[in-house]
């Protein structure tokens, strides 16, 4: 009887972008809902849905007294009794931190996966990637690249981190500014204390973080019969059960309290958890994560 | 007996099985392999605790194929063999034991006496008489009643006997014995073969007292026999039969073993399918078919499967030798075209590689010829003629045809039946009075007697034999009126025959009639060694043959028993019996083989009678045992196979990544094979020179110019500058360039080459060796030309005695071992007269000496043809004029002799001469169809 997960290859970032363009071009232009207008000094592409310094037309709104004559519109205004001014819409540029796990133990994928971990995780990445530089935002891989803004952002991004190497298992996110927004792909099987440890850390610096978690139906459903031996691709070890389908309740029960403890965490601090199941479309994903930038989500003050 | 008809070799063994329980047990605990699975979240997993610390167990289909392994594991290594044996002769009465012991229950042998054995001790408690009969035995033989003791070794004395059974005859004795006996119990071992008086015989045993019979059968089906075996042109035809209802042994090989049992050719022979006869040919040379004295069937031991083979199955081998070359674009008018024709199907013929008469009759004789043809061979070499003599007299035939060769050849040929007169006689022709001549009936004493008297031939032509007292003996056929037309005579232990015809069809048209065939077919076969009965069966006295060899059971040859006696040869009619089994009869020069198979034999089994007391059919117990060993481990290797895959399915081993590995492994595995296949480059090519080799294509590379190189310095100076001036002239004039003249030794150099060989016959110098003359001989008849001159002209012409010049003699002596045709002088309208300038006189140095040529072959002459036509070239041209001395020429190109008289128009016609000749050897009769151009023109102008 053949096992049902294996270990695969780490997937090619020029395979990963063809796939990840596939996924960005069914979404529409993200747009990150830049909360932190005022302490943003470069000016972006894109409106920010707020009046304030642009070029694009944002609104026409009665003239109130006190403000200069100048700034009205004068072919509007002459359309009914009233004087209108108008407002160009706030454009400016934010900062996306993207992070994938690297870790071993992404490297998997069951016979009902599509892909494996590691593989949608990047996808995802770049898929976000591409999504975000094209409307202008400046991307960057905590440990790989800076942030940057360009127009081929995808790409930059996907070669960098062909070259980069190892890289480390955890992300380093000393960088981190304040306002920035990350994002978080993994499967987050770390120890529950030890991931919000890192979490909170990140939490006082300010950034504001969206968590994906992307995971094997085969970690979730528990397969498994008879007499099976486990072994942990990351450190070696094995477990060995003489009825594996005795622990599966078990285990899924450990599982799930997992994810809730960790959702619950991002809920409290105003980020955003989101589940990724490898023989689900990606698209999925991207679409809530992409909803949950844009959104203005209650929280406006960053961690406290 | 058993409850089953199963026994155990190794009984005890079985205890084993009792182990069986302990395996089961072993099997439960011991837990499969785990499935090994990558897991990621296993620290999750990890945080649960151990429920169950007992392992899995084996499926329940695992450890019932193991415990099935062990179980027929250990009943294999116990032996049990499946044997009913249901048949048991226990009670009082008598028991007659009644065994066939003919040819065909050799390979069975062993098992039939076990059966009979068993049969005897089943009675052995009971005391009962028994009676033990061979079919195959001596009439005479005491059939008991003995009791049980006795008849076992009266059963073991039994042997199998090479010959048919004879039931008849055994039933009647027994039937005799038992005649005032009742309640008699009978077993027939039979060995299933029928014969005609099978059921006849068997019937008979009704109402003579017996109560029972038990009828033991062996299927016959291996039973194969050879029958018969005949020599042909292509090899040895032998035809095999089987026993009707087979329908296993469908491919025999047929060995031929020598009188010393080596095996020296064989072949294999298929049955179609539902045929129960074959045959096939072992095809080897024929001195190798010669050799063959027994045929065997491989895989068998009986004497049916043996065939002997005795001197008259061999074929005859038949040298033919003719003294014109062989023309092979014109097959119909070689002299040998019919002859090989007539003699192909029954004889194998030899031809000579080497022409010339002096090598090439021994090389013939090393190949033990029976007969040798000899076609138009006017004059043999002294030594050829004594080798052919002795030869004959050692028992050769040599068959002689007639030509114009040995018309004009000498008076006293001592290889010729009768003498001859000079010249031949012409019938039917227009300076004939009498018509052609048809063949009269054969006369009743010759060799001819009894065959049809061929009617549509007819003789126009022949050689006439020298009347003498003794001269209607030796006529084997005659000529309606009366002269012979084939003359023979008995010379030692051989025979010479004479055809007074040529071998092809210009003097009669005997060679292509049917009886041509009959009658050199008779002859050769009278060309066999005497002893044999060939021809002896002709005369009606019976000849006892004493056994040489005579084959035992197993088919093998043993010398004669004594039981054996010889064998009366009284016609045709000749029978296997128990006094003479089928073996060699005769000495050993002279073998009459007697055979066990008739070529209309058949093996056809035997049909179980119905008869007024009970029969059970029982069959043999050694035939029906089945050891059930093997079986058993072929079971327990399957299903270890099958644990094997299991338990690599069960591992999770079974991946495709097993295949690609395979795939990858096979490619490596080819690769070196493919290397060691692939086309090497080319190889050197081998160099086969030999030497000589390049003086030969210096030779024929540029037209040469031969002269024979006489020893005598001065001859052979005059005759290289005479074909150098020749050769010079040849190039101005004509279209041929010769290269420089090349002097020959006939004894040693190659001469077919040489168009033109050149002799000028010195009376001074050595005459040639015979060697030479024979190799000149083989060169005229190939084709090539010999010019001699004598250059005694200016000596005969004043010569005033008639008598002949040293020279001449020289060129008589010569002469006279070389085969050479009539010649006459150059007639007028000879082609040699126009094949490059008209002439009609051909001077040399001297003036006067005609030219002579080979005569031409018809010789009617007519007036309105420009040209005789004719074939070829003539072989010999002789003249006396010294060509050499007018052709001569210095270094400058002057003449070096000058001609008698001295005449510068001479030189020229001299040399006029030379390059006709030349011309004549290169373009042959071109010329005479040339003077037929215009009038081909003019027709085609019509």
């Amino acid at each position: 009887m053949a096992a049902i997960g294996a270990q695969v290859q780490k997937t090619g970032t020029g395979d990963a972008l063809a796939r990840a363009r596939q996924r960005a071009a069914l979404l529409p232009d993200l747009l990150v809902e830049a909360r932190r207008i005022l302490n943003t000094v470069n000016t972006g592409w894109h409106g920010r849905r707020k009046s304030g310094v642009g070029e694009s037309f944002w609104q026409f709104r009665p003239y109130t007294e006190g403000e200069a004559i100048s700034r009205i519109d004068w072919r509007r205004s002459a359309r009914d009794d009233r004087t209108y001014i108008r407002d160009q819409e706030w454009e400016a540029a934010h900062t996306v931190w993207l992070w994938a796990d690297p870790s071993p133990s992404m490297l998997f994928k069951s016979e009902q996966a599509q892909a494996s971990k590691e593989s949608r995780a990047l996808v995802m990445i770049l898929a976000l990637a591409e999504l975000l530089s094209r409307s202008g935002e400046r991307i960057g891989f905590p440990g790989v690249t800076d942030p940057t803004s360009a127009r081929n952002g995808a790409e930059r991004l996907a070669t960098s981190l062909a070259h980069a190497g190892n890289l480390s298992a955890k992300p380093d996110l000393s960088r981190i500014k304040r306002f920035s927004e990350v994002v978080l792909v993994s499967d987050f099987l770390d120890p529950v204390d030890e991931t919000i440890a890192t979490l909170e850390k990140l939490a006082h610096s300010g950034a504001r973080a969206h968590l994906i978690e992307v995971y094997d139906p085969a970690e979730e459903d528990f397969p498994y019969r008879r007499r099976t031996e486990f072994v942990d691709p990351e450190t070696g070890s094995s477990l060995t059960f003489g009825r594996a389908e005795d622990y599966a309740d078990g285990y899924r029960r450990l599982f799930f309290a997992r994810r809730a403890a960790l959702s619950d965490f991002c809920k409290r601090i105003g980020w955003s958890y989101t589940t990724n199941r490898t023989d689900r479309l990606a698209s999925e994903a991207l679409v809530s994560v992409h909803m949950n930038m844009t959104a203005n989500v209650g929280y406006q003050g960053g961690a406290s | 007996m058993n409850a089953l008809p199963l026994a155990f070799g190794a009984p005890y063994l079985l205890a084993g099985l009792l182990v069986l329980p302990v395996i089961w047990w072993l099997l439960r605990v011991t837990p499969p392999r785990p499935v090994l699975e990558i897991f990621p979240p296993l620290k999750i997993l990890a945080q649960l605790k151990q429920k169950e610390e007992t392992p899995n167990k084996s499926p329940w289909w695992m450890t019932l194929l193991r415990l099935l392994l062990a179980a027929f594991i250990i009943l294999a290594l116990s032996e049990p063999v499946w044997n009913p044996r249901l048949e048991t002769m226990s009670g009082k009465e008598p028991v007659a034991i009644v065994l066939d012991n003919g040819w065909s229950s050799n390979e069975e042998w062993t098992a039939r006496k076990e059966t009979a054995e068993r049969l005897i001790s089943d009675t052995q408690s009971d005391g009962a008489l028994i009676y033990i009969v061979g079919t195959a035995e001596k009439a005479n033989t005491d059939i008991g009643p003995f009791d049980a003791n006795t008849a076992l070794e009266r059963l073991r004395a039994l042997t199998v006997r090479p010959i048919p059974v004879d039931r008849s005859q055994a039933f009647a004795r027994l039937k005799a014995v038992l005649a005032d006996t009742k309640g008699t119990r009978l077993a027939y071992l039979n060995d299933g073969v029928d014969e005609p008086r099978a059921a006849e015989a068997i019937k008979s045993l009704e109402g003579s007292g017996i109560a029972s019979m038990i009828w033991y059968q062996p299927s016959i089906a291996s039973l194969v026999a050879i029958r018969q075996a005949t020599n042909n042109a292509n090899g040895l035809t032998v035809r095999i039969v089987r026993s009707s209802i087979d329908t296993s042994r469908n491919v025999v090989t047929v060995g031929a073993f020598d009188e010393k049992g080596r095996r020296i050719a064989d072949t294999g022979i298929a049955f179609n399918a539902g045929e129960t006869a074959a045959e096939g040919v072992i095809a080897a040379p024929y001195e190798l078919r010669n050799d063959f004295h027994s045929l065997r069937i491989d895989g068998t031991a009986q004497a049916g499967a043996t065939y002997l083979i005795d001197d008259n199955n061999k074929r005859r081998r038949v040298a033919l030798l003719s003294g014109s070359e062989a023309d092979l674009s014109q097959p119909l008018l070689s002299p040998l075209y019919y002859i090989s024709r007539a003699l192909e199907p029954f004889a194998d013929l030899l031809r000579p590689r080497n022409s010339e008469l002096i090598r090439a009759v021994p090389e013939l004789l090393e190949q033990k010829p029976s007969v040798i043809i000899m076609a138009d061979i006017g004059k043999l070499p002294a030594e050829t003629e004594q080798t052919l003599s002795d030869w004959v007299n050692k028992g050769g035939t040599l068959i002689r045809f007639a030509g114009p060769r040995l018309a004009g050849g000498s008076e006293e040929d001592p290889l010729l039946p009768v003498r001859l007169r000079k010249g031949e006689r012409s019938l039917g022709g227009a300076l004939s009075w009498k018509e052609a001549q048809p063949v009269a009936s054969f006369p009743s004493n010759g060799p001819f007697a009894g065959l049809p008297t061929p009617q549509d031939v007819t003789v126009s032509r022949q050689v006439l034999a020298d009347p003498s007292s003794d001269l209607f003996e030796k006529s084997w056929a005659n000529l309606a009126d009366g002269t012979p037309l084939v003359t023979g005579e008995t010379r030692g232990r051989g025979q010479l025959v004479l055809f007074h015809v040529t071998p092809e069809a210009t003097w009669s048209n005997l060679p292509i009639s049917g009886s041509f065939v009959d009658m050199l077919h008779r002859i050769v076969s009278l060309s066999s060694n005497a002893g044999t009965i060939a021809q002896d069966s002709g005369a009606n006295s019976a000849r006892a043959l004493p056994p040489y060899l005579t084959l035992n059971g197993d088919g093998a040859l043993m010398p004669p028993n004594q039981d054996t006696k010889p064998l009366i040869t009284s016609g045709s009619n000749l029978s296997v019996t128990f006094e003479n089994p089928p073996g060699f009869y005769g000495v050993e020069d002279a073998m009459t083989a007697l055979n066990l198979f008739k070529p209309d034999s058949e093996i056809n089994p035997l049909a179980r009678p119905e008869l007024n007391f009970p029969v059970t059919t029982a069959r043999y117990a050694v035939d029906e045992s089945i050891p059930l060993r093997g079986p058993l481990f072929a079971l327990a290797a399957a299903l270890l196979a099958l644990d094997a895959l299991a338990i690599i399915w069960l591992g999770g081993h079974l991946r495709r990544r097993l295949r690609t590995t395979a795939a990858a492994s096979l490619a490596i595995l080819l690769l070196p094979a493919l290397i060691a296949f692939a086309p090497s480059p080319a190889q050197a090519q081998q160099n086969d020179s030999k030497p000589g080799d390049q003086a030969i294509l210096d030779a024929i590379n540029v037209t040469h110019l031969a002269y024979v190189i006489t020893g005598d310095g001065p001859t052979d100076d005059i005759s290289k500058a005479g074909l150098l001036g020749l050769s010079k002239a040849l190039a101005d004039s004509t279209a041929l360039e010769p290269g420089d003249p090349i002097g020959v030794d006939p004894a040693r150099d190659e001469l077919a080459v040489y168009p033109l060989i050149y002799w000028p016959v010195d009376a001074d110098a050595n005459m040639p060796s015979s060697e030479a003359i024979a190799k000149i001989n083989a060169y005229m008849q190939q084709g090539g030309t010999v010019l001699f001159d004598t250059r005694d002209q200016d000596a005969a012409a004043f010569n005033l005695d008639n008598s002949t010049t040293p020279s001449t003699q020289r060129l008589r002596d010569i002469l006279s071992g070389l085969n050479i045709p009539p010649l006459e002088p150059v007639p007028g309208d000879h082609v040699l007269t126009k094949t490059f300038y008209i002439l009609q006189d051909f001077p040399g140095r001297y003036r006067g000496s005609p030219l002579w040529v080979q005569a031409s072959l018809n010789e009617d002459r007519r007036s309105d043809r420009p040209v005789r036509a004719g074939d070829g070239v003539s072989p010999i041209i002789i003249t006396g004029n010294d060509f050499a001395g007018a052709w001569a020429i210095d270094a400058n190109g002057a003449p070096l002799l000058p001609t008698i008289p001295n005449d510068p128009v001479q030189r020229v016609h001299a040399f006029r001469t030379g390059i006709n000749i030349v011309m004549y050897m290169l373009t042959g009769n071109y010329k005479s169809d040339q003077v037929h151009v215009p009038d081909l023109l003019l027709r085609l102008g019509n």
